[in-house]
């Protein structure tokens, strides 16, 4: 909100001394921090952050009202020469309860125009004058004083005026040429003819004021807030009067808000006053609220004087009355915020300044709580595939329906897993559509991107949440995925760079997976350049918590190494070879069975392989003679043989 | 002694060292080896026929020169062979050269939001914080009810928050808050026991932003709070400042400034002194000196009672930071889009790994 040095000083003359970083620090620790400051010819204006809580704030005399309170100044009076009300002119009733206070006055017009002062004053905040006196009167006093009007050209209105609710399939057409569909739940001015403004948020096209208009009725009201925002965003029109309205108007500004028009009307255009009147009554105050001093004592953190409180919520406007313990406080009528002793307590740091309140570590009243073994266990991991060359990424949760069905997830298609359930109603666009069940083709897309900017070797992980669309909800399994592709090279000149295997990826997946009797599936993916793996989270091995393990004792004997140099069937897997001689040997004093070379090529037989098996004896208890280990190694090659193995020659 | 020694061995031995010098391999040494300490033939065999032929009294000094001239010799030629030798060595390129890269282990990177995340955890932990966690999909109730949040509050719209299509009330969490209603519903039964709690929650959340360098329709928070008895703002300071300086630095300095977030009251939006030019006034601070890191405030008394939390014996404070925010702020960023495009180079340079 664009508020002006001058119009700012004409409420609060002291303000006019400050020099603007002050003014702008002094509104920034009242909690309205100013985003800029801009010359405008003649002035500055400053760029106001108000929040959603201070509706009352969104005007020149309500921050002046602040200020005033901060620096213990008077504000101007605020005192139009109060107009004469009379009888209705044309009749206004009021059947809804979202509006249970309708100020107005109807006037002719004589000649004149909008001040200089005035136009100046409405560039400034960057509104364009219309240079209609009743327009720009109505824009400035909102400015000035906050509280939205409206003029109405009173010879287009046709009969009666009403504030109601509008009537199922009623239109407007607002004075942004727009036609709007009415809702029950809208809140509409209307003559006998049907509505001709959207109530507290803008006036109708049919009945707006012209060059041409002669005579004018004005609306000077109090709306429900919840009301004019329902409509203001139902119709998605946020205008100046909707954001007042919408955050909570002056209920006892509506009479003084019309006695200000009516005086401009008559100062600027000439105007002569036909009558003025006010039908219903302002809403109820609300009830008024204790602020204890312990609540007041434990906010502040430390004991400050209820006199003191209460002198800073009188500078506010509230009306105090010290009992014993607490403060009895009204709020004025331009707070809707002050609803809790909280509230009053913030009101007295607030206007103390927030840097006068101590620090304090809190202590601790019970045992601190670990971190939890998930936690931890995920925060190992990525440092674990981080040292292991892995880089962390993080990529969007949601996904394209074509990138979802791209890839099935950790556990494969899973059965009770319906993409609809998974699916965003309102998504930035399709390609954002789809929460994803894997986090895969999210990676695939960043190791395009990678290879695309030149990168050699790409090796990515993410650990993030992966959805499954359950009919009661969608249900998230943390999981982690890993993608390795390119090139693979440890940029030593001597050794040779080569396309990544699937074997390079399974050895780290050895690394880092719980030792499982399972295949461990590594996807080839864009014709296999792209290898990729997926798990749940669980299927990682958990960091040991224990503080140091049962001791296990190693032979201190001398161990005995042999090697077997055979030729296998090509078909055969080593996982079936060393299982056999494994389990022939059990009992016996082997420790390791390693395949130490494999070798394909032409000087074998065709539909061959040839191993050199290496086995490893080590007794706990003794030093192992030749002849026992000699009959072991027979024993491994008769196991090997079983497999179709035979010596290499 | 020297007089002892015959002339011409004098002679040789004034030229031995630029015979060794002259010497441009092994073979020419082994030469000059054998010329002067060979077994024949040479001027160390000639001076032994010397000393058998000399007069027994002559002997014993004759020899010790000998010995002498004979040790130096021999040093001297050890030398230049060890010389030699790795000449030779060199020019056979057998050499090890230690400037070419050698094969290096794989180096990865953990990402930098991660990193960041991870940094506070470790900076509120000696307070007794543990972390909390809660899923990306969540209820209206636990998104917004429970957090004091209007029916008819703009963020509820669906032009702010991401819903889901088959099931209704069902969102993609706006912010790290439902994780408090939570974590404050589980602790209600059992309060008295904890004497309150102390939690970080870090993750993801999710606003129907379009994409560009300032937004991104998802990013990261870390909630904090703190709920005990007596709980006030001098608290929420004095945890802030000590947390805010352990992060950037012991002279660092924080101003609460008053604020409205509905789950808080009082809230408060808290500045840091600029950890980038100390107060002096940089682009980053916009010559402030003063730049905003979070928002904050004491847990609103409906926050509690919707949890099934007495807020007149019970109170706390609670804080929500972004972390991209504070990423972008800290590094200098330029784009937030930097931090979701997950290149290498960025990754590695932005997050490492210590």
């Amino acid at each position: 909100m664009w508020i002006e040095r001058e119009a700012l000083a004409a409420e609060l003359p002291a303000a006019a001394a400050l020099a603007t970083r002050q003014l702008a620090e002094t509104l920034a620790s009242l909690g309205f921090p100013v985003d800029a400051v801009e010359h405008r010819p003649g002035t500055e204006v400053l760029d106001v952050d108000i929040t959603a809580n201070r509706g009352d704030a969104m005007s020149h005399r309500g921050l002046a009202r602040d200020l005033a309170a901060r620096l213990q100044q008077p504000l101007a009076p605020l005192a139009p020469p109060p107009v004469t009300e009379g009888e209705p002119r044309i009749p206004v009733s009021l059947p809804a309860t979202a509006c249970p206070l309708y100020a107005t006055a109807l006037l002719t017009l004589g000649e004149g125009r909008t001040p200089e002062a005035v136009q100046a004053f409405l560039l400034a905040l960057g509104s364009t004058p219309k240079l209609l006196p009743a327009v720009d009167a109505s824009n400035e006093l909102l400015h000035r004083y906050g509280h939205p009007t409206h003029a109405f050209d009173a010879d287009r209105i046709r009969g009666a005026v009403s504030v109601r609710m509008a009537r199922s399939g009623e239109t407007l057409v607002t004075l942004d040429g727009v036609t709007r569909k009415l809702t029950l739940e809208d809140l509409v001015i209307a003559d006998e003819a049907g509505p001709i403004a959207l109530a507290g948020v803008m006036g109708g096209d049919g009945t707006k004021v012209t060059e041409a208009t002669r005579r004018v009725l004005l609306e000077s009201a109090w709306f429900e807030p919840r009301v004019v925002r329902a409509a203001a965003h139902r119709h998605g029109l946020h205008t100046d009067a909707s954001q007042r309205f919408g955050r909570g108007a002056d209920p006892a500004m509506a009479t003084v808000a019309r006695d200000l028009l009516v005086q401009r009307l008559q100062d600027w255009a000439g105007a002569t006053l036909e009558g003025a009147w006010t039908a219903g009554k302002p809403p109820a105050p609300p009830a008024p609220v204790d602020l204890p001093k312990d609540v007041l004592t434990r906010v502040a953190g430390e004991p400050l004087l209820l006199a003191e409180a209460a002198k800073a919520l009188k500078a506010l406007g509230c009306v105090v009355e010290a009992e014993p313990g607490h403060l009895r406080v009204e709020p004025p009528s331009w707070r809707h915020d002050l609803t809790l002793a909280e509230d009053l307590a913030e009101e007295v740091l607030r206007l103390r300044g927030y840097e006068h309140i101590p620090s304090v570590l809190p202590s601790l009243e019970g045992p601190p709580q670990p971190l939890s073994q998930d936690y931890l266990h995920r925060q190992a991991l990525a440092r674990r595939l981080a040292h292991l060359g892995f880089h962390q990424t993080v990529t969007y949760g949601f996904v394209s329906p074509e990138m979802d069905a791209a890839f099935p997830g950790p556990q494969g298609e899973a059965a009770d897993d319906d993409r609809a359930g998974r699916t965003l109603a309102n998504p930035l666009g399709l390609e954002y559509s789809i929460l994803r069940r894997s986090l895969v083709p999210s990676l695939v897309e960043v190791a395009r991107r990678n290879l695309q900017q030149g990168q050699r070797e790409v090796r990515l992980f993410e650990i993030a949440p992966t959805f499954r669309g359950l009919s009661r909800g969608p249900a998230e399994t943390w999981t982690v995925s890993l993608l390795w592709a390119g090139e693979r090279w440890d940029a030593d000149p001597e050794s040779k760079a080569g396309p990544v295997r699937a074997k390079h990826l399974l050895g780290i997946l050895k690394d880092v997976l719980k030792p499982t009797s399972q295949e461990v599936a590594i996807h080839p993916l864009e014709g296999g350049t792209f290898l990729a793996a997926e798990f749940p989270v669980q299927a990682f091995r958990v960091p040991d918590d224990r503080i140091i393990p049962t001791f296990t004792p190693h032979s201190r004997f001398p161990a005995v190494e042999r090697d077997l140099s055979l030729v296998v069937p090509a078909a055969l897997a080593w996982q079936a070879m060393h299982d056999t001689v494994r389990g022939a040997l059990a009992g016996t004093a082997l420790v390791a069975l390693a395949c130490a070379d494999l070798y394909q090529g032409k000087h074998l037989p065709a539909g061959t392989k040839a191993w050199l098996l290496r086995l490893t004896f080590q007794a706990m208890d003794r030093t192992l003679v030749g002849a026992e280990v000699d009959a072991w190694v027979a024993g491994a090659l008769a196991a090997a043989e079983s497999l179709g193995a035979a010596l290499r020659a | 002694m020297d007089h002892l020694l015959p002339p011409e061995i004098a002679e040789a031995d004034h030229a031995f060292p630029e015979a060794l010098a002259a010497c441009g391999d092994l073979d020419a040494l082994l030469r000059v080896k054998g010329a002067y300490i060979g077994r024949e033939a040479s001027h160390v065999a000639r001076l032994m026929d010397l000393l058998k032929a000399a007069p027994k009294e002559r002997k014993r000094d004759l020899g010790a020169a000998i010995n002498a001239l004979k040790n130096r010799w021999e040093e001297a030629l050890k030398a230049r062979q060890t010389e030699l030798e790795a000449v030779k060595k060199a020019a056979a390129g057998g050499a090890w050269d230690p400037t070419l890269p050698p094969p290096l282990p794989a180096r990865g990177a953990l990402h930098p939001l991660n990193r960041l995340m991870g940094r506070l955890v470790e900076v509120f932990r000696p307070l007794g914080f543990h972390v909390e966690e809660g899923s990306e999909v969540e209820t209206e109730r636990y998104n917004f009810d429970g957090l004091n949040i209007p029916a008819d509050h703009p963020a509820r719209g669906s032009a702010d928050t991401f819903y889901l299509a088959t099931h209704p009330g069902h969102l993609l969490r706006t912010h790290t808050s439902p994780v408090q209603v939570h974590t404050l519903e589980k602790l209600s039964t059992h309060i008295q026991e904890t004497g309150g709690i102390r939690f970080l929650a870090p993750g993801r959340v999710y606003r129907k932003d379009e994409i560009d360098p300032t937004h991104s329709p998802m990013f990261h928070q870390v909630e904090g709070m703190l709920v005990g008895h007596g709980i006030g703002m001098h608290h929420l300071k004095g945890t802030l400042e000590y947390a805010l300086r352990a992060l950037f630095g012991p002279a660092t300095e924080i101003r609460l400034r008053p604020s409205y977030f509905p789950f808080v009251e009082p809230g408060c939006e808290v500045d840091v002194s600029c950890p980038l030019c100390g107060s002096k006034g940089c682009r980053v601070c916009k010559g402030s000196g003063w730049v905003e890191i979070l928002g904050a405030g004491l847990i609103h008394p409906n926050v509690l009672e919707f949890a099934g939390i007495d807020s007149r014996e019970w109170s706390g404070w609670a804080f929500g930071m972004g972390v991209e925010r504070m990423a972008m702020m800290l590094s200098q960023t330029p784009d937030l889009r930097l931090f979701f495009e997950n290149d290498q180079r960025f990754i590695e340079a932005m997050g490492g790994l210590d």
